[in-house]
Parts: C-alpha cells; structure tokens; sequence
C-alpha cells in the first residue's frame, strides 16, 4: 500500500555559537535547516565590539593610532594608512617621498601576510590541515621583517602622520629580497597541494556563487568583488600613495564562486611581491617623516579616504571640530560588513559544510565587523 | 577518463608535496630551553633608563610619556620643589593596560624610557602587573641605549606649516567629501557641513574622496 | 627459535600437565586473547605518538618531544590524563545505551584480530571463513556508533552517527567487492592460505596487473572512510556544525571510542598488507618483523593522506561510493575473474 501524502518533514534550528572553529573570529549565525539545506541563515554579531570609534573620540590624532591597529590586526598597516591618509588629507600634509615607499612596502608586506593567513585558515576549515602550517611559516618571515622595523608583530604603530616611525634597519631589505626570491615556490607548493587537486575543486567550485549584481548592491568589494567579474581595485581606479608608479595586474574572476575567489588571492600574492620588488629597487633616500607638531590640531571639516585592503575597501572618516586635538568623530568602515551582510544571500540552498567554505574564501573577520 | 589521470596525477602531486617536507628539519624551536634572539627594537615591557656612569634616572618629569599614552598606563607622582621644578617621586607602569605601542618612548627627549625586549613577565595575579620606579629602573639597567645630549635648541630649519584654520565666514564650497555625507547639523554640538574646503597647502589633491 | 614454536611448546607443556582438555584449552584461548589484547594496547599507544610524529614533521615542527625521548611516552600520559577526567553521562541521556557503545566499538575492533595473520603460525585462530569473519565483525562498529549517537540525547550526536553510520556502510559495500576480486584468485577466504598464495614477491596481488592496484587503491580508499579518517573524517570534523557522535563523551568512554579509531586503523592497514602485500612473507628478517613493516608502512601511507588533503563533503563522500567506487569495483572483479579462469597470468 503506498501512500499519497509526502513525509512530514520539519525545518529545525540550529545554533552556529560564537564559539566554533570555522566562524573567522566570533560570530553567531542562526540557521534554519531542512535536512541537510540551509534554508536561511541569519548572522549575529557584535561579540567583539571594543567601541573603538568612540575610544578614538578622547584620545589624541596621534594616539590614535595604536586604537587603528586593533581595528583589522590581520592588515594593522593598513588601517593605520587608512587613517594616515584621511589626516593628511585634512591638514594637507605630505609625506615625504621615502617615507611613501616605506609605506608601499609595509602596505603590500601586509597584505600577502594577510592573505597567508586567509590561505592557511581557509584551507583549515575545509580539512586540509597542513597548509595552514605552510602559510604561517611563510608568514613569520615576514613577520620577522616588521619586526626589526618597528619592533612588534602584529599591531605595528608604525605609520604616522606625515610618514613612519623609524627608518628600516640596514639588514632589512637584503632579508626582503631573500624573502620575495623564495616566496614564489612557496606559492607554487600551494599551488600544487590545492589547485587542481579534486577534492579541493569538488568543495570549491560552484559553490557560493555571488552574482554581479548583487555583489554591486550589497556594495561588497576587494578579491570577492573581482572574483564576481567587476574589475575595480582602489589602487587603480582611485589611486591613492604612489601606486601608479608601479607595474601590476588585477586578476579578475569570472564566475564568482569559492574557487575564483580562491585563484584570485593566490594570484595577488604574486602581484603584491612584484609590487614590493618594484618599491625595493626604486627606494630613494631621504626623510622618513615630515615634522608634526606635538600639539597637532588638524583644520575643521571631514574627509572620507579609502584604501584598497586585502579584504575589500578600508575607509576612514575623520570630522574634525577645528581647534582640538582630538577628532570628533571617527568612523572605521571595512569590507568584510558587507561581506558578512551579502553571505545569508549565497548560502541559502547549500549545506553547512558549504556555509563553511564560503565563510572562508570571503574571508570575514569579525573585528572589522564589529569594531 | 581524462579526467580521472589528471585526478590521479594532482593527488599524487599532492602528496609529494606534503611528503618532501618529511626530510625537511623543522623549524620551530623548543621554547624554554631555546629562545629567539629578539630585534633590538623588539617592543616588550617598559623599562626607564639611567646614566651609565652615575646610576641615576635619566627622567626629568616633563611628563612627555604620560600625556602621549593612549591607555593612561604610565602615572607619574612628582613634587614641586620651592623653584616650582617638578621633583619625581614615584613612576608607575601598569602592565596590565600597557598595550606596547611604544609612544612614550617616542615622546621622551631625554632616553629615559624604554621598551625592552624583554617579553617574559607574566604573573599570578593582576595587581602584580603594577610596577614601580624601582623595579622599573632595575629592569632597565641593561637595557642598551643610544644617550641623548642635550644641546642648546638650534634655529628649527622651516618645515611646511599645517593649513591655517579656516574661517566660517566663507562661501560654502563644496567639501571634499562630496555629496554622500550629510551630517545632521540639528544637534548642538554637531558641525555644520557647509564649511569651507581645508587649505590644502602642498601638491596633494583630494582625490579618491567620493 | 620462532616465536610459533614458543607458543606450540607452551601449549603442549600444558597440555602434558595433566588438566582437562577443557581446561587446557580455556587457559590458552584466554592467554592468546590477552597477547593479542596487549600487543594492540601498546600497538594502539605507539600509533597516536607516530601519528602526531608524522603530522609534526609534515608540517615543519617537532610533536611532543618532552615527555620521554622524543615524546614516545606522550600517549601513556594522555591517557592517565584521560583516566583522572569526570565521567560525564548527560543527565537526559539513555544510559545503557550510552554506556555500552564504547565497549562495542572497542570489543568490535579487537575480535577482528583473532584471524589476523601476526607471521608463520601466529594466529589464534586460523578459520578458514576468515577474511569474511574480518568483514562480519568490522561491521559492528556501525552499531556502536548508532549507539552512541543516540543514547547521547543531543541531536548533533545524532545527526553526527547517522552520518557516520551511513558513511560507513556505504564504503563496506566497494570495499568487500575488491576483497572478493582477491579471495577469487587465492580460491580460499583463510587468511593463512591467503597469505600462502603470494610466495614470491611477484606473486604479491597488488603486483598482479590490471585487477590487483586497483583493488589495492579501492580498498585504502574504502578503508580510510571505514576508519573515519580524512579525507572522510566528516563526521568527527570539529570544523563541521554536527560535531559527531562522540562530543558527549568525556573520560575514559572517549578514549575507549579514540582508542577503537586507532586500532580500526591498525586492522585497515593489517588487511592491506596480508591481502595485497604478501602479509609476514619476506626474506631474512622474521615473519611478524615483516608483518609489523608492512603494515605500518600502510599505517604511514594513510597518514600521509590525512595530513595532505581536504576533506569531502557528506553528500559528495557518497555520490563518491556509490557512483564511482562501487562500479569500479564490480568491473575490477570481473576482469579478476577473467583473468583467474583464463589461466592468464595466473601463475
């Protein structure tokens, strides 16, 4: 006897905590699951929210400066460049040239730092253990780098207003160039264990595609924009620093999926070690700083900078009230909000283990989500 | 079936290049009986230096590290002596809200605070964290450094002024921010948007701000 | 003298002592039991220290190196670890059940040993159903996994048994066909005729081109996800939401379900090595030397597979067996019976 009515199935709620190895920092996500689908998923955040804009309300443009390195401590040059750029916009400051090309350096030091950690986590999450090892180990060089320049790891306070801290040491650019001659056959090692491997394609491709036009309205932007087919990269388009002065290419994907974005960031690790190349060998000398007053008042007004991060378009927007040392409001805008916004959008339809990959190729994290 | 070579093939490459890592020594190193050998500029805990030849406190209590900390970790005690000179009587570090960004050091003019590379300091209990001008000058006995000599301030060389602030009264050009921002300017401490575009004194143009 | 030849002098010192037969008997079944029991204690312990070894030197680093030289004491240390946590059982959880799902998982994993061929004579058992006593017996983890799965209470657990379970079943099927492609050609399931069938190297079944690499590649294939281990490991991922079966397990119930992963990895890699690579025959070094090179050279060959590759996901693992494997497999033994009755290279 066969029976007509369809079995009854029951959608049911599950709880992706903010403690969980794959959420990229702490992030909560409420799924409804049928089965093994995703039918919808709804993020939860603030878990770490330190209320850094309003920190950065009492303390001094100089001294805020070690509050930016804790906005994004994946890519802290970045964020302090970010808010370099927006002061010295607004008090029309320029630094000098070495001290450009020092930032340049640290900048594109900083994003392939980024990237490896992207690298290693991404393919920690889809199982595949040891790259992640691979990448941090190609990592602590040049970690080792930043750390004979400015003396720490991670939160470097290294770029100031008006230019850097200290000049590089003498042994830094032989170690860098030693640096970028091996750095291509790393990635060519990782190229190898994951590329074309199967298993890595199988999780990868096809899934959690983001199509162009939503990726243009939910305002997403860095690798995850390219990997959706729009060529757009603040360092081009809106060149910011020195920028034009050097040779690379933007890789772009085409459809939009895990393994574009994938194939697109181990492709800007190569284009940003051409970059460094190029700074290294066109470095002038000179003064590493222009000379800020202690008691550094920037002129009234607002000003919104942005810069091309590693993930996506880091902006900063100062409102300055005139005659205070202190900003009067600061705002951090990261790329990885938007990407946290548009993933219930792509999951939907695929499985955790899906949610999962795709969390790791946009590579969210949560501090720039939550501030 | 191309396929299935061109899988068989990338897995295998897989492994040998996981398996060419076997012969390799690691690189990591056993950590309390071996240590790195740190930068010198490595940014550990903070240590106040003294004069190599007389032992005593290179500070002046100009205060310079305490005003330019942005966790209000350093607290200097001091007296004023009958001239009004500032007289240090107590210099306190709290490690626990010190987030090693190495201002104070760039603030003092007279080498007398320091972050050394030291990073083995951790404690049992919070309170253990606070410390005082003794044990800071203890730590910072053999810290190396470069002295500072205090010279007479020489004619400054002209270096380019920030922008003169400018004044409301100005026509009310349009910002550089552009039109995406609109402040509301109906709170009272709000500033109101149509103020006069910064000075910009240099070659720099605003560019990139939408 | 061999190691066979100890043990048959023993049992006939004690068969001259006078007992009943009965009693003769029981005491020689019980103390093979317990050799066989030790051996895989120590081998089980020696395993988790080489795995963290490999892994370690893969990706650059050291492992444990403190405890011991080099580390070698790491795991008796873990388990004292183990020994001294609380028992955790879930108040809402169903007790029996939840109790005895360890002690299946780890029974189900040692019976398999009673046919294991260690070398020359050094079987407790030799049944002349063996292989498919190995295959029967190995089928009760699946039980044990249900088991815990659902006396945990947690729907994760039990999402993450089912899942198991499924997995497991769904690689037994390829993988008893291309065992079955090997007992065609031996004509015997004893695991000693088994191995006698592959004197010379060049008898060896993975070397019988074209059906024995195949089976070879199926079997480490089907035998990694009867182990749950990567890239089939799924159900134990930490990185996956349904955690698996045994994230209510806390104690020494959990090191009972890691210790039965292990020696499931320890048999996987035995059964290679006698079906496919001739088991303890070699030359010059004895027999169980030759066993124990064997099989952990297959033991590092999994490994390795862990350490290098990602992991499927759950759908894609069985569209995996059932479309691609199980197919194969059944035209691998065709071909293996072509071969076997066209007397072409069939030597």
């Amino acid at each position: 006897m066969t029976t007509t009515k369809a079995l009854h199935t029951e959608e049911f709620l599950v709880n992706m905590g903010p403690h969980h190895p794959s959420t990229h920092g702490v992030c909560r996500f409420l799924l409804t699951m049928d089965g093994e689908v995703v039918v919808k998923a709804v993020p939860y955040i603030g878990y770490l929210h330190r209320a850094l804009e309003k920190i950065c309300e009492n303390r001094t443009y100089p001294q805020c400066l070690p509050i930016l390195d804790r906005f994004e401590y994946c890519t802290s040059m970045s964020c302090e460049y970010a808010f370099c750029l927006a002061t010295e916009k607004l008090a029309g400051i320029q630094a000098p040239e070495r001290a450009e090309y020092l930032r340049v350096i640290m900048l594109e030091l900083n994003r392939i730092a980024s990237h490896l950690i992207w690298f290693g986590t991404t393919s920690l999450d889809l199982g595949a253990i040891t790259p992640f090892l691979y990448g941090f180990r190609e990592r602590e060089d040049i970690l080792d780098l930043f750390e004979m320049t400015c003396g720490q790891r991670l939160t470097y306070n290294y770029i100031r207003i008006g230019g850097v801290s200290r000049d590089v040491p003498p042994e830094f650019i032989p170690k860098a160039k030693e640096f970028l001659d091996k750095f291509p056959a790393k990635i060519e090692d990782y190229v190898k264990l994951l590329n074309e491997n199967p298993i890595w394609m199988i999780r990868n491709q096809n899934v959690g595609i983001l199509p162009r036009e939503m990726a243009l309205s939910y305002g997403v932007s860095g690798p995850v924009l390219r990997a959706s087919g729009i060529k757009f990269d603040i360092r081009k388009d809106d060149p910011y620093s020195i920028y034009d002065r050097f040779d690379f290419n933007i890789p772009t994907g085409k459809v939009g999926d895990c393994y574009d974005r994938y194939l697109l960031r181990i492709e800007e690790m190569r284009q940003s070690s051409r970059i460094v190349r190029q700074a290294l060998e066109q470095l002038p000398s000179g003064e590493i700083k222009t000379k800020v007053s202690a008691n550094f008042k920037p002129p009234k007004g607002e000003v919104y900078s942005r810069i091309e991060n590693s993930r996506g378009e880091m902006g900063i927007y100062i409102q300055s009230p005139g005659d205070s040392k202190k900003p009067l409001r600061v705002k951090m805008r990261g790329g990885s909000y938007n990407h946290l916004q548009v993933m219930p959008e792509i999951v939907k339809g695929g499985k955790i283990a899906d949610l999962v990959a795709v969390m790791a190729s946009m590579d969210i994290i949560m501090p720039e989500v939550d501030r | 079936m191309k396929k299935l070579i061109d899988a068989i093939k990338n897995l295998a490459l897989g492994l040998l290049t996981t398996g060419k890592h076997l012969g390799r020594r690691a690189i990591t190193i056993q950590y309390p009986t071996e240590k790195w050998q740190m930068p010198e500029r490595s940014r550990g805990i903070v240590t106040l230096l003294s004069d190599k030849e007389t032992g005593k406190l290179n500070c002046t209590t100009c205060l310079l590290c305490e005003r330019s900390c942005p966790t209000a970790a350093i607290k200097i005690v001091y007296d004023k002596d009958e001239k009004g000179k500032r007289i240090l009587k107590d210099f306190i570090v709290d490690h626990g809200l010190c987030c090693f960004c190495g201002l104070c050091q760039e603030a003092c003019n007279f080498a007398a605070i320091k972050l050394a590379p030291k990073y083995e300091f951790s404690t049992f209990e919070k309170e253990d964290l606070v410390w005082h001008i003794a044990k800071l000058q203890e730590i910072g006995r053999d810290v190396p450094y470069e002295k500072i000599e205090r010279k007479k301030p020489e004619a400054r060389p002209a270096v380019a002024k920030p922008a003169p602030k400018p004044t409301i009264a100005a026509n009310p050009a349009e910002t550089p921010t552009g039109k995406a921002h609109v402040i509301e300017s109906g709170k009272a401490d709000a500033i109101p948007v149509s103020e006069k575009k910064p000075k910009i004194v240099d070659k720099v143009e605003p560019e990139g701000e939408k | 003298m061999e190691i066979a030849g100890i043990f048959k002098y023993l049992y006939e010192m004690l068969a001259k002592s006078g007992l009943p037969q009965l009693a003769v008997d029981l005491i020689a079944l019980v103390a093979s039991a317990l050799i066989v029991f030790t051996f895989l204690a120590v081998t089980a312990l020696f395993l988790v220290w080489w795995e963290r070894k490999v892994s370690a030197h893969i990706q650059q680093r050291f492992g444990p190196m403190r405890t011991g030289w080099h580390g070698w004491l790491q795991t008796i240390v873990d388990m004292i670890k183990l020994i001294q946590k609380e028992d955790i059982t879930p108040a809402t959880a169903d007790r029996p059940v939840f109790f005895w799902a360890p002690i299946i998982a780890l029974t189900a994993a040692f019976t398999a040993y009673v046919v294991m061929p260690f070398g020359k004579g050094l079987i407790v058992s030799d049944l002349n159903i063996g292989i498919l006593f190995i295959i029967a017996i190995t089928t009760f983890t699946i039980i044990s996994l249900l088991m815990a799965g659902w006396g945990s209470n947690n729907k994760y657990a039990l999402l993450g048994g089912m899942r198991s379970a499924a997995q497991v079943v769904s690689y037994e099927v390829p993988m008893v066909v291309a065992v079955l492609s090997v007992v065609l050609f031996a004509g015997s399931m004893s695991m000693m005729d088994i191995v006698n069938s592959q004197a010379k190297i060049y008898q060896w079944y993975i070397f019988r081109l074209p059906f024995g690499p195949i089976a070879f590649m199926i079997y480490l294939i089907a035998g990694t996800a009867e182990s749950n281990r990567t890239p089939f490991d799924l159900p134990e991922a930490e990185q996956e939401l349904v955690a698996g079966f045994n994230v209510e397990y806390s104690g020494m119930k959990f090191a009972m379900f890691f210790f039965a992963e292990f020696v499931n990895l320890f048999t996987i890699s035995a059964i290679a090595a006698t079906l496919f690579l001739g088991g303890w025959q070699g030359p010059f070094l004895p027999s169980w030397m030759w066993f124990m090179i064997k099989t952990l050279f297959i033991v590092f060959v999994l490994m390795w597979f862990r350490w290098t590759y990602p992991r499927l996901r759950v759908d894609q693992l069985m569209e995996f067996s059932w479309k691609f494997l199980l197919p194969i497999s059944f035209a691998n033994l065709i071909i293996a019976g072509f071969m076997k009755y066209s007397r072409w290279f069939n030597w």
